[in-house]
């Protein structure tokens, strides 16, 4: 189709989304990790600390509080699923979900403070088990 | 015994339903119906469409008298063709009864549409200056204020 | 019944298979007795397909828990509301729904178009007959057979999740699945007119209407899980960019810029290739959306189980369809040139064009980005996740383009607009757009997004109303009729047209819904009874709200709830009172934890949403314990949520209107059709 400039008007556009879609994934991207894959990273490279990411693991018993005071804060420790000796306290500022518990699992997002404490920005917990049940744990 | 019996019978009835016209010869119809649109007669709607548009277009102002003009002209010339092919069309299908379709329907009714606003437009009432359709028997535009009746659009 | 049901699903694959061959081999040389054996077993295959459908409910209602499939999502205390609709409650029985529904549509088509277009209809049934074929591999192959039984019989079911115990969530599926398979028709007509070589005006007069129809029920499918997801997840949003949300949206957004470009193939003969891979990229999309629901790949809230079977049999099918239409184009592509080639760069086919590659633009930045987690993770193996800021970031400003173009695109000239057919028909609208814009300002409304769309939405408004004004105006002037009733006739004798006029309006009114979420207010309080809490909205209203207190309820079995905890919440505003809030957390026997039931009140310019967050003591509040009655109480206001739904409406109103026919055309089709020879018809 010979349409010249109109062709290069369509084509400019097309540019423009693909390079919209291409910075927006390389910019709004977030790493996926376990606990211990965290530990790894910002051990290699402290400077790691400064990106966003998402961490899933298993909260420990019996390590939730709730801090008092105006605020909604909330502080418990998360460990890795495949080894729970890795482990990382966890401070949120919001409503927890209703299915928060110990033992489940959760995914947070946020970055690993200097000190050490993960602040969450997001907090979910997975319930996708749900679906699904083994035939065990039907009640005979 | 009543399920072996259940299943027995819808496995029965599904097969013999659909066996049934290839053993006992019956047919579907395969060829067009004559009340259905044509390729031709699509084309022909559609330029009529889009000609009662037009001057739809025109008598809501939205139109300016030079693009009402020439808009017209190329449409007319495409609606031309598209009639003429429909006439080589059915001439080519001798037989076939006219106007008993509901698009031939629909042409009409358009055809009759389109004349319609072209008497309208040729009575003068429609201002020559901003296109705005006006009452009968008026002498001004009550839109712009022009005087009426100059250059009718034919 | 059950395994009456379960038999007729086992059948359904021969029969499906059968009219599968006899559809193309009946195309192929002509036979009609094949051809009507191939339409007969359409109608078999759905009608068995109901066999096993009530089969699935018998075992529901009859709490058969030896089905694995009813023991997952029923007991014995369920409603039998709930247990009815068990059939679409999880993965298994949605295949079978969705399989029912392909079924009930290909019956629809083969029957309407028993006497007309029969050129088409021998291949139309063998590709439905294909589809079905697919789908009941899958429920009987990649072990998701509903009927599938336990070595044992349970005492007791697990339940229905609880989160899905409701209206909303009941009918969201069935309308959704309703726009996936209707999508099916039109997919089946193009692969027949490629086979056929029928790729003429025709073509599109047939497959325009299932198209609109399908994306009728797809647009009201998303926007009832939007509501379900608002009243029911307890976050006070509706759209998450999950990957199951995005599934749903591809398709809509190639049917809707199908609605769109088939205009141009009509009027101008042109982008014919264009069109014909847009109806096979819809269908190819409901297909994928299928798989990411049930391959469960993807994490997310809606994900079922993993099943890599049912995985392959998915891709196995897309990729083969995929091929064989590809081939199917090039082999036809001398017949799909275009007429014509478009003048200007300032015109209605320009604007359409733009329209086009906006949505696909849209549609290929949202599989970008709810695949890319998967891609990067199959190649480098680390997993990364893309979420609500990639998708925002993209589609917002593709949004906002669509939107003025919603506007431009209507009212722009064929072929080449003049200057002066801009200045006539957009002068005013821009203006009021740009007036709009200051008024915003001014009453101290900053945001710079929400402005843009607003002051777009006022354009694209004005531009409708005063189109709907000069028509009507100048057919009264025409016909010599009062208003009203010019009004009327102007829209039946041109639905399409003004119903898609209303369906934009509504489209509109939606993004102006949306834009309200950048003034969001969202507060989180601590209080005891008697404490009072006031919250601003942005719209100027002061909230006073009295937490009464906390009233708790133990009811067993109703409803698998074990417990209800209700706080009271007076509502006062700007010191009237208008009523009681409860919000509450729920527990059910079925469920490990509480969920949350929020309590709204709905006004058109804003939505009062509150949530009880958190209860200080719950187990001292489950004991009658007068003292422990603190709870953390979330307080949104949510501007224009109400907009969201109604700008749905009119989307529906619009689209029933384009799609209603003409009572002249009724009744002449009718005639027509009695007249017609009898022929040996199903």
């Amino acid at each position: 189709m010979k349409h010249g400039r109109f062709m290069v008007g369509l084509v400019g556009v097309a540019a423009v989304i693909t390079y919209l879609v291409w910075t927006g994934v390389s910019t709004t991207m977030v790493y996926y990790l376990t606990p211990s894959e965290l530990m790894e990273r910002v051990e290699a490279d402290p400077a790691f600390r400064d990106m966003g990411v998402k961490v899933s693991g298993k909260v420990v018993p019996d390590s939730y509080e709730r801090v008092e005071g105006g605020d909604l804060l909330h502080r418990f420790v998360v460990h890795d699923l495949e080894d729970p000796t890795v482990t990382f306290p966890v401070e949120w500022r919001d409503a927890l979900p209703d299915t928060f518990s110990d033992e489940v699992e959760v995914v947070v997002e946020g970055r690993l403070n200097t000190d050490g404490v993960f602040e969450a920005t997001t907090l979910l917990t997975k319930c996708g088990s749900r679906y699904e049940a083994a035939p065990e744990d039907m009640a005979r | 015994m009543t399920m072996v019996l259940g299943v027995a019978l819808v496995s029965a009835a599904v097969v013999l339903f659909i066996v049934q016209p290839v053993v006992k010869g019956l047919h579907a119809s395969l060829e067009r119906e004559d009340d259905e649109l044509t390729d031709t007669e699509a084309r022909k709607r559609v330029a009529l469409l889009a000609l009662r548009d037009v001057e739809y277009d025109f008598l809501a102002g939205k139109l300016d008298d030079e693009d009402y003009r020439s808009l017209k002209s190329e449409l007319t010339a495409e609606a031309l063709a598209a009639l003429e092919a429909d006439e080589a069309a059915r001439a080519g299908r001798a037989g076939t009864a006219e106007g008993g379709t509901a698009v031939a329907a629909e042409i009409d009714d358009l055809e009759a549409e389109i004349a319609r606003i072209r008497s309208h437009i040729r009575s003068g009432l429609v201002c020559a200056s901003c296109g705005y359709a006006n009452e009968e028997g008026s002498r001004f535009c009550s839109s712009c204020g022009t005087a009426l009746g100059g250059r009718a659009a034919s | 019944m059950t395994v009456l049901g379960e038999f007729a699903l086992w059948i359904s694959l021969p029969v499906a298979l059968w009219g599968m061959f006899l559809g193309f081999a009946g195309g192929r040389t002509q036979r009609g007795d094949l051809v009507l054996s191939a339409e007969r077993s359409v109608y078999a295959v759905f009608l068995l397909h109901l066999v096993a459908s009530i089969g699935v409910i018998a075992a529901f209602v009859g709490d058969r828990f030896e089905y694995w499939y009813v023991a997952s999502y029923s007991n014995r205390e369920m409603e039998i509301f709930y247990k009815i609709t068990g059939l679409w409650a999880g993965q298994r029985g949605s295949l079978l729904f969705w399989a029912l529904l392909l079924g009930l549509f290909s019956s629809v088509a083969v029957f309407q178009n028993r006497n007309k277009n029969r050129e088409f209809m021998p291949y139309v049934a063998a590709v439905l007959q294909t589809v079905l074929a697919f789908f009941v591999v899958v429920l009987l192959f990649a072990q998701v057979n509903p009927f599938e039984r336990l070595d044992f019989i349970p005492a007791n079911g697990q339940g229905l999740n609880p989160q899905l115990q409701n209206y909303w969530m009941t009918i969201h599926p069935p309308t959704l699945y309703l726009g996936f398979t209707a999508f099916t028709v039109p997919f089946a007509f193009a692969v027949a007119a490629l086979l056929n070589g029928r790729l003429d005006a025709r073509w599109i007069v047939l497959t325009r209407k299932w198209i609109l129809t399908s994306w009728l029920f797809l647009s009201i499918g998303i926007v009832f899980g939007m509501r379900w997801a608002y009243e029911e997840l307890g976050w006070g949003g509706y759209w998450f960019w999950d990957p199951v949300e995005n599934a749903s949206l591809l398709p809509w957004l190639t049917a809707t810029a199908f609605l769109h470009s088939i205009q141009i193939q009509e009027k101008r003969g042109m982008l014919k290739v264009w069109n014909m891979s847009l109806v096979l990229a819809t269908f190819l999309l409901t297909i994928f959306a299928t798989f990411l629901t049930r391959a469960g790949l993807i994490e997310s809230v809606h994900t079922f189980a993993q099943n890599l079977t049912i995985a392959y049999i998915f891709l196995g099918f897309m990729g083969t369809m995929l091929a064989l239409c590809t081939v199917l184009i090039l082999y036809r592509l001398p017949q799909l040139q275009s007429e014509n080639k478009i003048e200007s760069f300032v015109s209605r086919e320009s604007a359409f064009l733009f329209n086009n590659l906006m949505l696909v633009g849209a549609a290929f930045a949202v599989m970008w980005g709810t695949l890319f987690p998967l891609i990067t993770e199959g190649v480098t193996g680390q997993q990364i996740s893309v979420g609500p800021p990639f998708f925002n970031r993209v589609n917002i400003p593709i949004g906002l383009v669509l939107l003025a173009l919603v506007g431009i695109g209507p009212v722009i000239a064929w072929r080449r607009a003049t200057k002066k057919n801009l200045q006539r028909n957009f002068s005013t609208p821009f203006i009021v757009g740009l007036g709009t814009a200051v008024v915003l300002w001014f009453s101290g409304a900053r945001h710079g997004l929400a402005l843009t769309t607003w002051s777009i939405s006022a354009f694209v408004l004005t531009i409708i109303a005063i189109e709907f004004w000069k028509g009507t105006r100048a057919r009264a002037r025409i016909e010599g009729e009062g208003l009203l009733k010019a009004f009327f006739h102007l829209v039946t004798r041109n639905r399409r047209r003004w119903g898609g006029y209303i369906v934009h309006v509504g489209i509109v009114i939606m993004f102006m819904g949306f834009a309200g979420a950048a003034y969001n207010v969202d507060t989180k309080h601590h209080v005891m009874p008697g404490d009072v809490v006031e919250v601003e909205s942005p719209m100027g209203h002061t909230y006073e709200l009295t937490y009464e207190g906390l009233s708790v309820s133990i009811g067993r079995g109703q409803r698998n709830l074990m417990w209800q905890m209700i706080a009271s919440v007076s509502v006062q505003v700007d010191g009237r009172p208008t009523g009681i809030l409860t919000p509450e957390k729920r527990s059910y026997v079925t469920a490990q934890q509480p969920m949350t039931e929020v309590g709204i009140r709905s006004t058109p310019i804003e939505d009062l949403y509150l949530i009880l967050a958190a209860v200080d003591d719950t187990n001292a509040a489950l004991s009658a314990d007068a003292s422990a009655q603190g709870i953390d109480l979330q307080v949104l206001v949510k501007p224009l949520v109400s907009f969201i739904w109604l700008g749905c409406l009119m989307l529906t109103l619009g689209t029933v209107i384009a799609l209603w026919p003409s009572a002249d055309r009724r009744r002449l089709e009718s005639e027509a059709v009695d007249a017609a020879p009898a022929t040996a018809g199903a």
